[in-house]
Parts: structure tokens; C-alpha cells; sequence
């Protein structure tokens, strides 16, 4: 499985920010052309300074080392700032939670949509214009003229969303890495703004990256999926074979906390996981659950193996 | 059965200024509202962000008055009642546990100050709240931090100590596990289930996560625009909704399940602004099943094989 490289290969990504704390602890990440590799896993769990890491946006003082980092098979790792500024926006876009906190709230739609274009492609600002309003529409925004004229504060949510995503494609990037694109958003818009993603992942043959903790979108956009965990990745696999036979316990603590509608007994306590998670500071060995874990053994203390089972699905757990 | 808490025709209205030229426009936010819920039920509120939801949550706890309409508690009329009188009865939990504790009050005299504005004896205060923490699943050692020093669940422990240390009859749950990871969210859903079976409490509990109200509810009702559309038992509601806003959102929740794909709910672009109210049935510009009559005729609330449903066409 091994034979195209990935357009996003990263390999061993560690990050610090405290020197004593290592946020990420060898994470490895492959996206694959045209496919949707999901990263899911609760607050603090190291998914969003992941992409950051990836996208050389981590705040100034954060310590990054992989084994190796590329895009294209072009290592991104000892990328110059300018080079990578190149990069970001054009090649590979990214998408953030909020669309209010990122738009500028001084510029009209259209005049920062545009400012994409014009800095990475040198075109002028009309061309921008044109280009924008093709996006919006794409994106399924009625009148989009109106729109480029408007403010970020005039429109809803759901809207907000949808320009983000356009502004991200302005460029024909490869890559769209997406953090939470629809925690923010209401049910039905979730809906809407996920099927947009996927139709223009299958006109445009786009590379997505998407960041959530919500096992519901994974389960239904995903082609592959990495589970994090106190900073690394405990469990990954093709999303049909992670849902229908996980194998970390913390996948499956995770999946048994999600009431599913239709099946929810009342009056019978949900699944959980007891206690929180864990601060880890250098020096840690073993597994980062095994204080939350049912199945912990004086093993988990000591180490930890990564399993694979051949066919793409690894975890790391003492558990067979 | 009693009845815990009756909302009689409830409306709400805020005056919203929208420039120095031009007048003002009016926004009901809640408008119409009638519903009762049973001593020792839940009811849950489930509906899109700016259906109303919150502001009828805060005219049940007397934090805003009703424009029209009346709330009886335990058969007396909210708005006859003073402060404290409120706060025996009704207790609120919100949100966002980072943002509804004092952060420079030690966990201890947060959860005493309902009793303090009650007037209850010092040495009183300390014995209820210690057995409240407990009562939550908190260790004793927490009472002297700082709300800073605890994580996301704990916090929304102690907010829930807090409201229910004057033992009240009613809780109104305000999205009180929407912060907080799944993990830590099924912990205080079953946490929030067992007080209620022990303490024998009524809640009202908003969410907008479906699933979620599916499991804590007996009774659901569905808010647009500041109508409730439909009413039903829970079961009822989510085996057979009837309202095609129901359905659209029932159909909208991504359940993790594999190989089902995206659903197409059919709501199209246009988001309900609530300043700007359609005529006739105010979910028509959005309803995948209107005909020309639901832009004219309002529809009445009426009752369709047990849920109580706004919708000219269902049935």
C-alpha cells in the first residue's frame, strides 16, 4: 500500500512547547490524493497543533522534529518561511472552526477572497473578483455578487463557512486541511457543508485533512482514520475497519460514549470513560491510557507494541 | 400526575436597534410558547441556534419577564414570586462551566452562595455543601481550589452542586454538556439522570445535540423560529416525527455509522432570521414539502396521533 508516495506523508512528527512537555510524541500521517484522512480525538489530545505542525503555523517558540515531513515528496521540514508562505494558501489550504475569528472583519468578502489570488498568482484584483464569484457559487451561494460586497458580520454561520471554504480554494489547492469545519455550526448545516466538502473532493480530486472530535462525521466522510491520544496516535485504520472492529481500548471507550439516536435505552447509563486525561511529561513509558483503561496491565506500565495486522489497521496496545 | 411547570402562551420580545435612521425592529424570540411538564420528568428542547431556545430558558428561570403569556410554578404564577422564593424552586445550568464560575471564589463558597443569599446558617452552609460534592462525584479535597485548578467535567460538576444545594424542584439544563469532550459528556449525562431519578427533580433540558435529548428526555419538543412545531414523548418523536422540520433534523444527525454517506436533508441556503419572521408557516421557505397555501395560512397547533404538531400538511 505503499507503492504511490502520498501526497502528505509525515513521519514521526514530535512537538514541544514546554520543555518538559512534549505535545506530540511521534505522530505519522499519510493523506492520499483525492481521499479524506480524518484525525479525531477529545480537547488537549494534540490534533490541532498536529496540523499546525504540518502547516509551519506553530506559535513562535514551539520545538517541531520529524523523521521526515513531505508534500509532494518535497520535504516541507527545512522549508524557509518564504518558501512555505508559497505553499500555504496555494498548494495546501486549511479551514479553521470559527469563521468569524478568521475573516477579516475590516474587509468585504470579495476583497479578501481576491487578496489570495492576487498575492500568490499576480493576477489583478478584478481577475481575483471573478474568480471569487465563481468560488462562491461553487460553494452553492446564491447571488454571489452581493455577497463579495458584504461584510463577514452579514452573513450566518453557515455562510461564513462557505466562503471560508471558497477562500481556501482559490488557489486549486491539493490539500485542504479542514480544523473542526462544523463544530460551530447548527445539524442541518453540518449536513450541508460536509456534502459540499465531499462533492468538491470528487470534482476536484482534493486531498482532505479534516480535524474533529465528532466520531459521527468521521464515520461518514472518512476514507482513513487516525485516533489521537495524549499526543500520539494510538489507533489507525480505513474508516470501514475502525468502525466495525476497533481495537484500542480507547476506541472503543470513545464509541461506546456516543448515544447513537434510535438505539438509546433510557434509564440505562451511557458508556464512559472514567477519569481525564493525563499531563505527560518526559520521561513517560508505556501507554498514555492505561490509567483510564479497563483492560491496564502491570505490561502498560512498561511498554507499549505497535501492532499491525497487514492490511493497514495499527494500533498500539498490549491487547491482541 | 402533577404538574411541575406550566408555560401558558409565553412571548418574549426584544426591541433590536438597528441604526440612528431607521426604526426599530421587533424581534420575538419566544412567541406563543404553551407547554406543561410532569413532577419528575424531563422535557427536552431541542432546535437550530437562534430558534429561541435559551430566552425561553430564561424567562422559566425569572431571569427575563414575559412579554405576554404567564409561567406557574407548582401552580403559582413566576412573576408573583421574589428572588429568593425563584431560586428555591428553579435552578439554572449552564453552559459553559469556564464561564459560570466566579474564577477568584474557592469551590466551597461557590457552591454555598445560593445558600448565604438564603440566609442559612454558617456552619449549616459547610455541611450541605460538603455532602453536595460528594453527592456530584467530586472528591472533599476540591472544595478549597480554584475553579481554575479543575477540568471541564469537574467544573460542570460543581455548577451542577450548585444548583441543586437549596434543593430545588426544577432544573432548567442550558446545553450543560455542549463544552465538554463525548467522554466527559457521557459522565455528566449519567450523572445528571441519577440525581434526577433520586432527588425526584423536573427538568428542562436544551440541546441542540438530538442524541442527547433522546437519552435524558421523556417528553421532546421542537423549537423554530420561537414556536414549538412539535411536542410528542420521546419515543413517539424520534419513531415517528411528524413535523418536516423534525424529520429534517432527525435526518441531519450523523450517527457513526460507516457507508450510510451524507444525508441530503433538503432545507436549501435560506437561514431563518429570526427579525424577519416568514408569513403563514414560518418553516415554509425552508420545508422541502410546502405547497402554496404555507406561505398564507398559519398553522394552528393541533394533535396528529399523539404529538401535538404545527403543520397544515402532516397527517
Amino acid at each position: 500500500m505503499h507503492d504511490a508516495p502520498a501526497l502528505l506523508d509525515v513521519e514521526g512528527l514530535r512537538v514541544r512547547f514546554n520543555p518538559k512537555i512534549e505535545a506530540i510524541r511521534g505522530v505519522s500521517l499519510r493523506v492520499e490524493r483525492g481521499q479524506t484522512h480524518c484525525v479525531v480525538g477529545e480537547s488537549g489530545c494534540g490534533k490541532s497543533v498536529s496540523a499546525l505542525a504540518v502547516m509551519g503555523l506553530l506559535a513562535r517558540g514551539a520545538k517541531r522534529h520529524a523523521a521526515h515531513m513531505r508534500f509532494d515528496g518535497q520535504d516541507i521540514l527545512g522549508l524557509s518561511e518564504r518558501d512555505l508562505q508559497k505553499l500555504r494558501g496555494d498548494r495546501m489550504a486549511m479551514i479553521f472552526q470559527e469563521p468569524m475569528t478568521s475573516l477579516n472583519p475590516a474587509y468585504t468578502v470579495g476583497s479578501q477572497m481576491a487578496e489570495v489570488l492576487v498575492r500568490h498568482r499576480r493576477v489583478s484584483k478584478q481577475q481575483g473578483l471573478d474568480r471569487a464569484a465563481e468560488l462562491l457559487a461553487k460553494v452553492g451561494i446564491t447571488a454571489p455578487g452581493m455577497r463579495l460586497a458584504q461584510y463577514p458580520h452579514q452573513l450566518s454561520g453557515g455562510l461564513r463557512q462557505r466562503v471560508m471554504i471558497a477562500m481556501a480554494l482559490m488557489c486549486d489547492p491539493e490539500l485542504l486541511i479542514a480544523d473542526e469545519p462544523t463544530t460551530a455550526l447548527d445539524v442541518t448545516v453540518q449536513a450541508q457543508i460536509l456534502r459540499l466538502l465531499r462533492d468538491l473532493q470528487q470534482e476536484l480530486g482534493l486531498a482532505i485533512l479534516l480535524i474533529t472530535h465528532d466520531l459521527g462525521v468521521v464515520a461518514r466522510i472518512a476514507h482513513k482514520v487516525s485516533v489521537m491520544y495524549a499526543g500520539e496516535v494510538v489507533e489507525s485504520a480505513s474508516a470501514t475497519d475502525l468502525f466495525a472492529n476497533p481495537r484500542h481500548p480507547y476506541t472503543r471507550g470513545l464509541l461506546a460514549c456516543v448515544p447513537v439516536p434510535g438505539t438509546i435505552k433510557r434509564g440505562e447509563p451511557l458508556g464512559s470513560i472514567p477519569g481525564t486525561v493525563p499531563r505527560i511529561a518526559d520521561g513517560f513509558v508505556g501507554c498514555g491510557f492505561r490509567d483510564r483503561c479497563v483492560h491496564a496491565m502491570p505490561a502498560c506500565a512498561i511498554s507499549v507494541p505497535s501492532r499491525d495486522d497487514g492490511a493497514g489497521h495499527r494500533y498500539l496496545c498490549h491487547l491482541q | 400526575m402533577s404538574i411541575a411547570i406550566e408555560v401558558r402562551n409565553a412571548t418574549r420580545a426584544f426591541r433590536q436597534s438597528t441604526g440612528v435612521f431607521s426604526t426599530d425592529r421587533t424581534i420575538r424570540a419566544v412567541d406563543g410558547v404553551s407547554f406543561a411538564v410532569e413532577t419528575g420528568s424531563c422535557l427536552g428542547i431541542v432546535g437550530e441556534s437562534g430558534c429561541g431556545k435559551s430566552t425561553l430558558a430564561r424567562l422559566i428561570l425569572g431571569l427575563l419577564p414575559v412579554s405576554s403569556g404567564e409561567i406557574l410554578v407548582e401552580g403559582q404564577r413566576l412573576a408573583d414570586m421574589n428572588r429568593r422564593e425563584r431560586a428555591r424552586l428553579i435552578q439554572p445550568v449552564f453552559q459553559d462551566p469556564f464561564s459560570s464560575l466566579n474564577p477568584r471564589r474557592r469551590i466551597r463558597d461557590i457552591v454555598a452562595m445560593p445558600l448565604q443569599a438564603q440566609g442559612i446558617a454558617a456552619r449549616d452552609q459547610a455541611s450541605r455543601v460538603e455532602e453536595m460534592l460528594i453527592r456530584v462525584g467530586l472528591p472533599g479535597s476540591i472544595a478549597d481550589r480554584l475553579p481554575a485548578q479543575l477540568s471541564g467535567g469537574q467544573r460542570q460538576r460543581v455548577a451542577i452542586a450548585r444548583a441543586l444545594v437549596l434543593r430545588p424542584r426544577i432544573v432548567v439544563c442550558d446545553e450543560p454538556t455542549s463544552a465538554l469532550d463525548v467522554s466527559v459528556q457521557a459522565q455528566i449525562l449519567n450523572l445528571l439522570d441519577e440525581l434526577r431519578r433520586d432527588l425526584g427533580l423536573t427538568y428542562i433540558f436544551i440541546s441542540h445535540n438530538l442524541a442527547v435529548v433522546e437519552h435524558i428526555s421523556d417528553r421532546v419538543a421542537v423549537m423554530y423560529l420561537g414556536r414549538m412545531v412539535e411536542q410528542a414523548s420521546t419515543d413517539d418523536l424520534f419513531a415517528a416525527p411528524s413535523h418536516p422540520y423534525t424529520k429534517a433534523l432527525l435526518a441531519s444527525v450523523l450517527t457513526p455509522e460507516p457507508g450510510l454517506g451524507i444525508p441530503d436533508v433538503g432545507l436549501g441556503d435560506l437561514y431563518p432570521d429570526p427579525a424577519n419572521v416568514p408569513p403563514g408557516c414560518r418553516f415554509h421557505p425552508r420545508c422541502p414539502v410546502a405547497e402554496a397555501r404555507c406561505a398564507i395560512e398559519v398553522p394552528l397547533p393541533r394533535d396528529l396521533n399523539s404529538h401535538q404538531i404545527e403543520c397544515l400538511l402532516a397527517g
